[in-house]
């Protein structure tokens, strides 16, 4: 099977199965997603003991926790018992995890610490129950304050993982804080289209689409009035979409080891140079001295790709993280964070610009999984089993595409 | 007939024109209902308390509205081609002496070979406009706006 597979990644093509194909994504659940490091969540969530969140691991329902100790714990949110959901809240504070069919009560490391009426278990359940536990997660670690899981107990530490440059995209992120440390908030964001979560990674480091396919909402941009007064920042980032192509290819790109990527950014002047901006820049000054400040500024980079599921945004001040559903269905998650000692704006204007473009209502990424689902439906038509990555040039090369697929191809073949 | 009745005859009458408006896509019309500092929000979260610091289905000025619509009248999103058609249902429609209106909102949209349909709670802040109204906030709270596996997308304003 593992030959077959990466035979799906062709020179300059990937087959229509990579899309579509069940078996596939089974197999993608098995030799991708059980092997790399997924992000979880950031330690903001969990400040004090007992602190937890859940979320998902590349679909997989997970409970993070901080334990009574202090140390950072993960478990599989599945009871050891008949396998019911332990947790059905998103966030909290406890002592411990009860399943609420027969409580089964766990400490907040996963242990098992009690069960009902256990003399009527067999004297061996008894020895058998110090090992029973909430599944740990096989491997926990973070990197600046973003927390990271794997279910692989083997391979690359996390920073080998992530390699310097998107180490970068995380350092950044932290350093644009004022304080030195960012905080999520503000709430998340779920589009959900019914397509394949390979559509998405590739689009976020497509270049020549932007121009064309958001080019309704660019047109809609252009024709605001905005009365003499400074525009918005939901207008700002819908109207940046409409560079020209030959504008798109001169933006620097990156294809980097293990199928990561990252994009210039390509933000308007009035985005990085309003009130706002300056107020915010004069505090960072005030921290770090013109250069330093200056140095974290121009670190101006869009999308840093994390392969395979992870979109870094540290000059937006947000995340996003794809959950795969199924073959046809990807959930896209997105998550903002408040720079510690920046202007109380700045957040406000980071949730504005979510709203507009990440939220189920986005006027720019909603037509992005319009596609995705027209290529879910269309692309198994014909004889035509094959789907074109080619080309070349500067910032509209798909050069990162086929680094993508070539990472794919490489974990597929394992 | 108490004034009581007939307030409440009259901003019935509006609302269910601004329903219609949005369903026969007559957008410019919808628009010109909204003050000019007009807020209309769609929250992410249920009984969320502020549109600053937590992020919203939609949260948008005028302007911001003119932008949305402006994109579906030029026909060119593919999200919006071929269109979806849609049905605002109002019942339970009170409202109190400050002029603040509230009713259950049933949306219904066909498009493609997909039908789907969201129940809300609106909210609106009316002013005198001569016989009839203009809306300075609307607010609608879908029932299912947080839910766990996300939404699909939405092109018509609820």
């Amino acid at each position: 099977m593992s030959e077959a597979l990466s035979n799906l990644v062709g020179r300059g093509r990937v087959h229509r199965r990579f899309y579509t194909d069940p078996a596939v994504f089974e197999e993608e659940r098995r030799r991708i997603f059980r092997r790399v490091w997924l992000w979880l969540g950031h330690d903001s969530q969990l400040k004090r003991p007992g602190d937890f969140f859940t979320t998902r691991m590349a679909g997989e329902r997970i409970i993070v926790a901080r334990h009574s100790d202090g140390t950072l714990r993960a478990f599989h949110n599945r009871c050891a018992h008949r396998g019911a959901e332990v947790c059905a809240a998103t966030a909290g504070n406890t002592r411990n995890f009860v399943c609420p069919y027969h409580a089964w009560t766990y400490r907040t490391d996963g242990s098992l610490a009690s069960v009902p009426l256990d003399q009527g278990y067999e004297p061996e359940f008894q020895q058998r129950a110090a090992t029973l536990a909430l599944e740990p997660v096989a491997r926990l670690a973070s990197y600046r304050g973003f927390i990271f899981g794997s279910h692989s107990a083997a391979g690359k530490d996390l920073e080998t993982f992530l390699g310097p440059q998107v180490r970068a995209a995380f350092d950044n992120f932290v350093e644009r804080a004022p304080d030195g440390t960012v905080e999520m908030a503000g709430g998340k964001t779920i589009q959900r289209y019914r397509g394949n979560w390979k559509l998405q990674v590739e689009n976020s480091i497509d270049l020549l689409h932007p121009r064309i396919l958001h080019r309704s909402a660019v047109d809609a941009a252009d024709r605001v009035d905005h009365g003499g007064g400074e525009p918005s920042i939901e207008w700002d980032i819908v109207k940046a979409n409409g560079l020209t192509l030959r504008e798109w290819d001169r933006l620097q790109i990156a294809a980097l080891p293990g199928g990561h990527c990252w994009m210039g950014g390509f933000l308007t002047k009035s985005i990085d140079e309003n009130a706002l901006q300056a107020r915010y820049r004069r505090i960072l000054v005030e921290r770090h001295g013109e250069q330093r400040a200056g140095e974290i500024l121009a670190f101006n980079r869009h999308n840093t790709i994390v392969y395979p599921t992870l979109l870094v945004n540290s000059r937006l001040a947000q995340i996003r993280v794809l959950q795969p559903v199924s073959v046809d269905c990807t959930e896209q998650h997105g998550y903002i964070f408040r720079l510690n000692g920046a202007p109380q704006e700045m957040f406000e204007a980071a949730v504005r610009m979510v709203n507009t473009n990440n939220s189920p209502s986005s006027i720019v990424t909603s037509d992005d999984h319009e596609i995705f689902e027209r290529i879910q439906q269309s692309i198994a038509n014909g004889r035509q089993e094959w789907a074109d990555w080619s080309r070349g040039g500067e910032g509209t090369s798909e050069a990162p595409m086929r680094n993508q697929h070539a990472a794919w191809a490489e974990y597929m073949a394992r | 007939m108490s004034s009581g009745v007939e307030l409440w005859h009259r901003v019935q009458e509006f609302l269910f024109h601004e329903a219609r408006l949005l369903d026969e896509r007559r957008f410019d019309e919808w628009l010109a209902l909204y003050a000019p500092d007009a807020e209309y929000w769609v929250p992410y979260a249920w009984e969320q308390a502020s549109p600053a610091d937590h992020v919203s289905l939609f949260y948008e000025t005028v302007s911001l509205l003119r932008m949305r619509v402006d994109r579906l009248e030029r026909g060119l999103s593919p999200l919006d081609s071929p269109q979806a058609r849609v049905n605002h249902f109002l019942t339970n429609i009170t409202v109190d002496a400050e002029l603040t209106a509230r009713a259950y909102l049933l949306f219904f949209e066909s498009r493609r070979d997909e039908q789907r349909w969201f129940a809300g709670r609106c909210t609106w802040r009316l002013r005198e406009h001569g016989e009839t109204f203009t809306i300075v906030a609307k607010r609608v709270d879908l029932l299912n706006a947080d839910q766990d596996s996300g939404h699909l997308r939405f092109a018509i304003p609820f």
